[in-house]
């Protein structure tokens, strides 16, 4: 026998843990999420040339290294004070529309897929990916990779180095796309709409059709009103790459609507004594703990709270799923965490008809593509909507572009109170005294987590990507009750 | 017979760097030797298997935390990497995208080998490796062409 315990190893693994503490009566008294925190990242870039952050950053993650080399990019416009062509603008949103699609097909399938497809009840070997696709079918497995396919080779192919794009620059992009280019991006475009109708119709058959999972996501243990955060564009409509930010109140009244380069009037960091994780809240609500409601400055910024955030979405077949999901939820807004997997849906249906609509516009592959930043840069602040939440990035440089200081607020980060308190809302009602905790019930513990997509490969500074949980209850002693670890 | 070299890491996070490391100097050492590609991948999961489709063989290198000494070598197999990991719901880790890979019939290794080294420290952004780490780059790179050097796997099934 050679089998060694390995915990974990990096870039095939990273590794989060939740902790569940009960009272003397056995009841849940308090649940904890806690990650690996990486350090240095702000140091690690002072000293470097403004122009090197995009490549910089995009290694922050392997997960979303797109989301990162985009706001890094903006961030270099802002810093340079320059404005890049419509083309460059165009494509770069092109760009971000392919990721988005490619990166939210992962999402459902691979990794919240399980929770649905199988159940929580299911076995746990079943609970992957592999029982996903014995039971939807080897086809579905095949558009699904695909999908991903289609969505890397066309990054790799406008943006240069595959993953990691080195692409963006101060004023444009390195390059355009020629006209065949263009032809090729639509025509793949096309596919991914057909791939991300199937996927809500598939989301229909299997996750509405069935009784016990609608009252799962309409119970009160998913859900939690606070504020929405979302970008949106003039007509409020959801945007992923550039418009204001917009926040509603957990009632879905529009509280502040602001420019990205304001963030730090709209969103402070709180420090609590029991964890290293900083939590956002809306400054000028302000900071009431881990609670709910409208005094309470918690806010959420997932794909649920982007369509709440937003007056609707800005192509035709999305805005239609948009209205049925509200229609089937009760009306706007939607506080059910679990929600959140539907949003994902009809944002990847989006985020595949404006890359046909960008790909069927013959500008996109217009050569001029950058402007020449001529201003002195100083500071600058860029800002897009990542797959798991608004993500900002914040640079001060000298006069030469050295940076001198660095600050970024990245998508996960956001939701880090509403996931806490999701954990142990879940928890609490879940577990009683008395109650006998399965693996089971832990996992359904787990969805109200795995439903904000949470990537700590970023949000800590963390080993990206995969993330192995372990879940332990402790009695009012702190002894140890159960402890689960999966992958 | 085609194999590949896949060195896993991310360049900015200290030790975790090391199988990039390696396998920059093993494609300097194979000198363009026909049937070997060597590439570096700085993510995981699925994006793994779909690296590995079309090759015969893989040899992963990669950094460990295991807590064990920092710089020291092993080398495993996809089926050494623990269990309670693979049976599990989020994410998706080796054993479970060779599996998939296999399941949608996409052309496989039909060997994969890993070479793991101890890390010391993969959660600070920096350049530098710690000195165990660096020193074990030297031994690392041998291990590969080691691993490349034996005998090759029996056909695709």
């Amino acid at each position: 026998m050679n089998r060694i315990t390995i915990d974990p190893v990096t870039r095939l693994e990273g590794h989060g843990k939740i902790e569940i503490f009960l009272d003397p009566e056995g009841e849940v008294e308090n649940a904890y999420f806690q990650v690996p925190e990486l350090r240095g990242f702000e140091r690690f870039c002072v000293g470097r040339l403004a122009e090197d952050m995009p490549n910089i950053t995009d290694r922050i993650c392997g997960v979303c290294p797109e989301a990162h080399h985009i706001a890094a990019t903006k961030a270099l416009d802002a810093l340079f004070h320059v404005d890049p062509p419509p083309a460059a603008k165009k494509l770069r949103e092109l760009f971000y529309s392919i990721f988005f699609a490619t990166d939210h097909t992962t999402h459902f399938y691979a990794l919240s897929g399980p929770d649905f497809v199988m159940g929580p009840d299911a076995p746990k070997a079943e609970r992957n990916i592999l029982g996903v696709i014995q039971k939807v079918g080897m086809d579905v497995a095949g558009r699904v990779l695909k999908m991903r396919r289609d969505g890397h080779d066309l990054i790799a192919m406008i943006g240069g180095r595959r993953v990691q794009p080195n692409w963006g620059l101060p004023g444009g992009v390195s390059r355009g796309i020629t006209e065949a280019q263009r032809l090729e991006v639509l025509e793949r475009g096309k596919e991914a709409v057909e791939f991300a109708r199937f996927s809500l119709k598939l989301f229909d058959s299997i996750v509405l059709g069935n009784p016990v999972y609608v009252e799962m996501i309409q119970s009160d243990g998913y859900t939690h009103r606070t504020y929405d955060m979302g970008m949106v564009d003039e007509k409020n409509r959801v945007n992923f790459y550039d418009g204001m930010i917009r926040v509603k109140d957990p009632e879905g009244r529009e509280a502040f609507k602001y420019h990205a380069k304001d963030y730090l009037e709209y969103v402070e960091e709180r420090v609590e004594p029991w964890t290293y994780l900083k939590f956002p809240y809306l400054k000028k609500v302000g900071w009431k703990g881990l609670v709910d409601g409208k005094d309470s400055g918690v806010y959420k910024a997932t794909p649920l709270s982007r369509l709440n955030a937003s007056d609707g979405m800005a192509t035709p077949l999305a805005q239609e799923e948009y209205e049925r999901m509200y229609a089937t939820l009760g009306g706007k807004p939607v506080h059910h965490t679990l929600a959140t997997h539907w949003a994902r849906l009809v944002e990847l249906l989006y985020a595949t008809e404006r890359w046909v609509e960008l790909g069927s516009d013959p500008e996109v592959a217009d050569p001029v593509v950058r402007v020449l930043p001529k201003a002195k840069p100083d500071e600058g602040i860029g800002c897009v909507e990542a797959p798991r939440g608004t993500l900002t990035h914040h640079y001060w440089t000298d006069e030469r572009g050295v940076i001198t200081r660095v600050n970024l607020v990245v998508g996960t980060t956001n939701n880090y109170a509403p996931i806490a308190m999701s954990v142990k809302k879940a928890a609490q009602s879940l577990i009683h005294k008395g109650t006998v905790v399965t693996d089971g019930l832990l996992d359904r513990v787990e969805m109200a987590f795995r439903a904000y997509d949470p990537c700590f490969g970023c949000a800590t500074h963390s080993l990206p990507g995969q993330m192995p949980l372990e879940v332990t209850v402790r009695d009012a002693r702190g002894g140890v009750v159960e402890r689960v670890r999966r992958a | 017979m085609r194999t590949l070299v896949l060195g896993l890491g991310n360049p900015l996070l200290g030790d975790d760097a090391v199988g990039l490391k390696v396998a920059a100097l093993v494609r300097e050492r194979l000198n363009g030797a026909p049937g070997v590609d060597v590439e570096e991948e700085e993510a995981g999961g699925l994006r793994l298997m779909e690296r590995m489709t079309g090759y015969d063989r893989a040899v992963l290198v990669d950094a460990a935390v295991t807590g064990g000494t920092p710089g020291e070598i092993r080398r495993l197999t996809p089926d050494d990497l623990p269990t309670q990991r693979t049976a599990a719901a989020h994410g998706i880790d080796l054993p479970r995208a060779l599996a998939l890979g296999r399941q949608l019939g996409y052309p496989m290794p039909s060997e994969v080998r890993i070479v793991a080294i101890e890390a010391e420290s993969v959660l600070e952004f920096r350049h530098e490796m710690t000195p165990a780490v660096a020193a074990a780059v030297e031994p690392a790179v041998a291990a590969v062409l080691e691993e490349l050097a034996a005998a090759p796997p029996k056909e695709r099934p």
